[in-house]
């Protein structure tokens, strides 16, 4: 412990370090990184492959857990939550947007956005509201009824990304959310982040591509699972 | 918030979840409702075979007291008696006798209308009810008896009065009441008349009584007592004796039908709680087939913000709920099937009638079925609740390797479906060992349900290997033992006829008898089928049953010394034989060990055998037309036909197994797509033709199947000799009864197995395959929710 409590930012981890063992071999993924993330900031986290861009948002999801060092959510310690408690967490202040799409198969693309609304609370009119209004902005309506294998990858993308929004998360965690996607989608995909932010949601988004990168306030570089540097945008 | 928030969340996902995969659901269903149908038909058969009183006395109204009063007593004042609800109407009764050729059986003729009476109302099995304008009288028998006299529908019977009056009349149907115990416990034999036939035969009213059945307000003992006392008060007579003549209560009737086999019934709870545990495995594999297709989903629910233990909650509510509906489904199955049929039964054995389950039970199956399906699901949903999160997020492809068979098999250009697929089924171990116990498990018990069959249609087919090669035995009537010998000699139907006496005898030391037989000669013994030992060919040697042996505490070569017929005697025990009699206490030897007594030594009977083909019953007719009735011809019972009951129950298990089993392939196959999809992707991608991605599926659950039948069929046959010998052991007739069923019969099982299994795997192959899309390897997965109406 660290004496008292840092000053209340949207997230920031302190000496986090994440060792993978494999065949009595321990791969360091991430060794000691120190970030922090204001309210409603957009931050691009960059790196070759394999110097811990994704493990970082993983750990920082709770998806996996750190083996060591600090992850203050919110104002709140959260690296020693139980895998319970940081699935509320996820489900009250985080999305989640992976690099494929990773749609609920056996739901249609309505219930798949609609799943992390109604997880989070509200009533199933608020939910389908906020559906119909995600779908609209992402000009996806006439595909509510289909299921996700029925989607283009571009539309897929589109879809987990409303999904990611749809509870009104404070912190939005994106896995190179373009990746797999053509200029077009990306270019929709990236207008809607872009209006998230503007609502206030804080971004942390991993992208190779420094086109994308270049949406964010700050760009921190990871290397050999180090912060290498951390500028933001003049 | 969130807490009310999850039902709603959980509810949208099972929902969901039901709606993608209905084949998976409906044949959930399908395999516990198939269960639930077994064992309450099991345990119908069972409570119908041990205690065939109940279901009777619903089926035919029966009446809780009847009671038997002189000629020309006033009943109308029986209604007005306290605790007395419903009086039937009374019938007259007489005292008769059944002739059959020399054979005369004392009967009991009833008088009843041909419209059914509203309180005990006989239950007609076979045949029709009294019909009147017959030109020949109609008669009714009851059926028990009707077995005993060896009586048929549509035969012509002579029944004679106490005065000589003598009325034929035609068997028009076979029926069971529960006014009277079961043949021979209760006698004398009920044959139910139109009043005028019984008046044909009894023309003097006062020799007649009558019989009327009362339903009570307390059917216990105590409140029949009471209204037994009532009855006696209302009709007391200062003067005269008492018009009532006999008084005879429900619980009497039931305990002179109660059966003491209670190993058939042991027999049959057997195979419902093995088909129960079978169910367990398919539900619990099922389940953790789909954890294991759907991880990318369950890690992304966590994801989500599911907690594992809702995601656990979700997948046992989800089983849970489908456990419920199967459960509703199999008890209406199981009440359709007892309101169709009152009795169940092949029609060469004896029918048992179904017994209606108190609503208790029902309950108690009921909510045992459900947390029997809940308790399954357990651990599978434990296990999705520890799906790592990361799988959300990382596609691991299936581990393992091309080994150096894989290699070699392809080097030496086997087609590639064939090494894929078999590398295939291998490549995960668990999956593959679930797999083959989840076939081996059905397919051991279709085997020992095979094997008992096979054993049934021995004792039919063969009935020398239970001492029943005689198939008749022909008592002396009127003509003497000579004249018959002669007779029998002469009959083309006979192939062999052997002199025997029986004596009932005292166990050395002991109080309980047991039946010494003298069966042919020691020079020309009987053909008894002697499973241990030797025949005995001398005239102090003698074979027992197991049931004797076991009395005596006495072995194959132990010596034994009896008095039969008052002479002391003793005999070396030199072989054992298996006999369905006197539960296996029997002693067998020659007529001349008797010898020494002149009058035991005269045969009492003679057991035949016939030529092959002849038919048992068809035969007795004609040497009773032969002989112009003088003689009296039985027909040996054989055990097999008591147990036709068991039949019912096989056919019933090996349903419900081959339904289980199926389940198992099924869940095979969808984990074998699911497993291998990126990888059939990437097949496709590198130019496996379609057909040849299918052809690589179907190998890899053929393989699995032929493992897992294998397996079970060897196991099924190692121990099914034993579970029936068992039987044997126990029930009197002794270790060696069981027949292994035939090679061709396992060969067409593993034909129709292996079949199934690679038409149910095409089928889920060929689904699969046709969305194949070599450009896209890496695609989401197959399983599409339909939308949404």
């Amino acid at each position: 412990m660290t004496g008292a409590a840092p000053v209340p930012v949207m997230l920031r981890t302190r000496k986090l370090v994440k060792e993978y063992r494999a065949g009595g071999l321990c791969v360091e993924a991430l060794r000691g990184v120190d970030i922090e993330l204001a309210f409603g900031e957009f931050v691009a986290v960059m790196g070759p492959s394999g110097s811990g861009k994704s493990t970082l948002l993983h750990v920082l999801g709770g998806l996996v857990q750190a083996t060591s060092g600090e992850i203050w959510l919110r104002g709140q310690r959260v690296d020693g939550l139980s895998k319970r408690d940081w699935a509320i967490q996820r489900r009250r202040h985080i999305g989640y947007v992976f690099q494929s799409a990773n749609l609920l198969s056996t739901m249609t693309v309505a219930d798949n956005v609609e799943l992390p609304a109604i997880l989070s609370g509200v009533s199933a009119r608020q939910a389908r509201q906020r559906r119909e209004e995600l779908l609209d902005d992402l000009g996806l309506t006439d595909k509510a009824r289909v299921a996700p294998a029925r989607l283009s990858g571009g539309e897929q993308q589109r879809v987990a990304l409303a999904r990611a929004l749809a509870h009104h998360p404070s912190l939005l965690l994106a896995d190179e959310p373009t990746g797999n996607l053509d200029s077009a989608n990306t270019r929709d995909v990236l207008r809607l982040l872009r209006r998230t932010h503007a609502e206030g949601q804080a971004i942390l988004l991993v992208t190779h591509d420094a086109r994308v990168a270049s949406n964010a306030d700050r760009v921190i570089n990871l290397y050999d699972g180090m912060v290498a540097d951390d500028w933001s945008f003049g | 918030m969130s807490a009310r928030a999850t039902p709603h969340a959980t509810l949208r996902w099972v929902r969901a979840d039901l709606r993608a995969r209905p084949g998976q659901a409906v044949l959930t269903v399908g395999v516990v409702a198939g269960v639930v149908v077994a064992l309450i038909l099991a345990a119908m058969l069972l409570e119908g075979t041990a205690n065939p009183w109940q279901g009777l006395f619903a089926r035919t109204r029966g009446a809780d007291v009847i009671i038997r009063f002189a000629h020309g007593t006033d009943l109308a004042k029986l209604a007005a008696l306290p605790g007395v609800t419903a009086v039937g109407a009374p019938s007259v009764v007489v005292p008769a006798t059944l002739e059959q050729g020399v054979a005369e059986s004392p009967v009991e003729l009833r008088a009843m209308l041909p419209a059914e009476p509203a309180l005990s109302a006989p239950l007609v099995t076979a045949g029709s009810w009294l019909r009147a304008g017959d030109r020949t009288p109609t008669a009714v028998v009851e059926a028990s008896f009707a077995a005993a006299a060896h009586l048929r529908v549509g035969e012509k019977i002579a029944v004679a009065g106490v005065d000589g009056n003598t009325a034929t009349m035609t068997v028009a149907g076979l029926a069971y009441t529960t006014d009277q115990g079961f043949y021979p416990q209760a006698t004398p034999g009920l044959i139910w008349v139109l009043p005028a036939t019984l008046r044909q035969v009894e023309e003097v009213p006062s020799e007649t009584e009558e019989v009327v059945g009362l339903r009570l307000g307390d059917p216990s003992a105590n409140g029949i007592g009471q209204v037994v006392q009532e009855v006696y008060n209302a009709y007391h007579t200062t003067t005269e004796r008492s018009p009532v003549e006999q008084v005879t209560t429900w619980q009497q009737v039931e305990t002179s039908m109660a059966s003491n086999d209670r190993l058939l019934g042991l027999l049959l709870a057997l195979f419902g709680l093995i088909a129960l545990i079978a169910a367990l495995y398919a539900i619990a594999n099922v389940t953790a087939a789909r954890v294991l297709v759907q991880r990318r989903d369950i890690a992304m629910l966590g994801a989500l913000g599911f907690t594992p233990g809702q995601v656990v909650w979700a997948l046992l509510a989800e089983q849970t709920a489908l456990g419920a509906a199967a459960t509703a489904v199999g008890l209406a199955g199981a009440w359709a099937a007892t309101r169709s049929a009152a009795f169940i039964g092949p029609p060469d054995g004896i029918p048992v009638a179904l017994t209606p389950l108190p609503a208790a039970w029902m309950a108690l199956a009921a909510a045992g079925t459900i947390s029997t399906v809940a308790v399954a699901t357990v651990v599978p949903a434990w296990r999705a609740g520890r799906v790592s999160l990361a799988a959300a997020v990382a596609a691991s492809p299936p581990r393992g390797r091309l080994s150096r068979l894989a290699r070699i098999g392809l080097l030496v250009r086997l087609p590639a479906p064939l090494v894929l697929g078999a590398r295939d089924s291998f490549t995960r171990r668990l999956p593959a060992a679930l797999t083959i116990v989840g076939v081996a498990i059905p397919m051991a018990m279709i085997t020992i349900a095979l094997t008992c069959w096979t054993t049934l249609d021995g004792f039919s087919g063969d009935p020398g290997r239970v001492d029943l090669a005689a198939a008749l035995t022909v008592y002396p009537g009127s003509e003497s033992i000579q004249a018959e010998q002669a007779q029998l000699a002469r009959d083309p139907q006979i192939a062999a006829d052997y002199p025997g006496a029986e004596f009932d005898t005292l166990l050395p030391g002991a109080t309980a008898t047991f039946t010494a037989r003298a069966m042919g000669t020691s020079s020309r013994p009987y053909p008894f089928d002697v499973v241990q030992g030797a025949m005995f060919t001398s005239y102090n040697e003698a074979i027992a049953g197991q049931g004797l042996l076991d009395l005596l505490h006495y072995n194959v070569g132990d010596w034994v010394e009896v008095t039969v017929d008052g002479v002391p005697m003793i005999f070396h025990i030199v072989g054992r034989t298996l006999d369905p009699d006197n539960n296996g206490d029997v002693l067998d030897f020659g007529l001349d060990a008797l010898a020494l007594n002149a009058a035991a030594a005269e045969p009492q009977f003679y057991s035949l055998v016939l030529k092959p083909g002849v038919n048992p019953a068809a035969a007795r007719r004609q040497l009773l037309r032969d002989s112009r009735d003088r003689l009296q011809v039985q027909q040996a019972a054989n055990p097999a036909d008591d147990l036709g009951v068991l039949r019912v129950a096989i056919v019933i298990s090996v349903a419900v197994l081959a339904i289980i089993g199926l389940a198992n392939l099924l869940t095979a196959t969808a984990v074998g797509v699911g497993d291998h999809l990126h990888e059939a992707d990437v097949l496709a991608a590198i130019g496996l033709t379609p057909r040849q991605v299918m052809a690589t599926l179907v190998v890899n659950t053929t393989i699995l199947t032929a493992v897992g039948a294998a397996v079970g069929t060897a196991a099924g046959l190692a121990v099914a000799p034993l579970l029936v010998n068992a039987r044997g052991q126990a029930s009197g007739l002794g270790w060696g009864i069981a027949a292994a069923p035939s090679a061709g019969l396992i060969a067409a099982m593993l034909a129709i197995t292996l079949t199934i299994a690679t038409a149910a795997a095409l089928l889920v192959a060929r689904r699969s395959a046709r969305a194949l899309d070599p450009l896209v390897p890496l695609r989401p997965p197959l399983t599409a929710p339909r939308p949404a109406p």
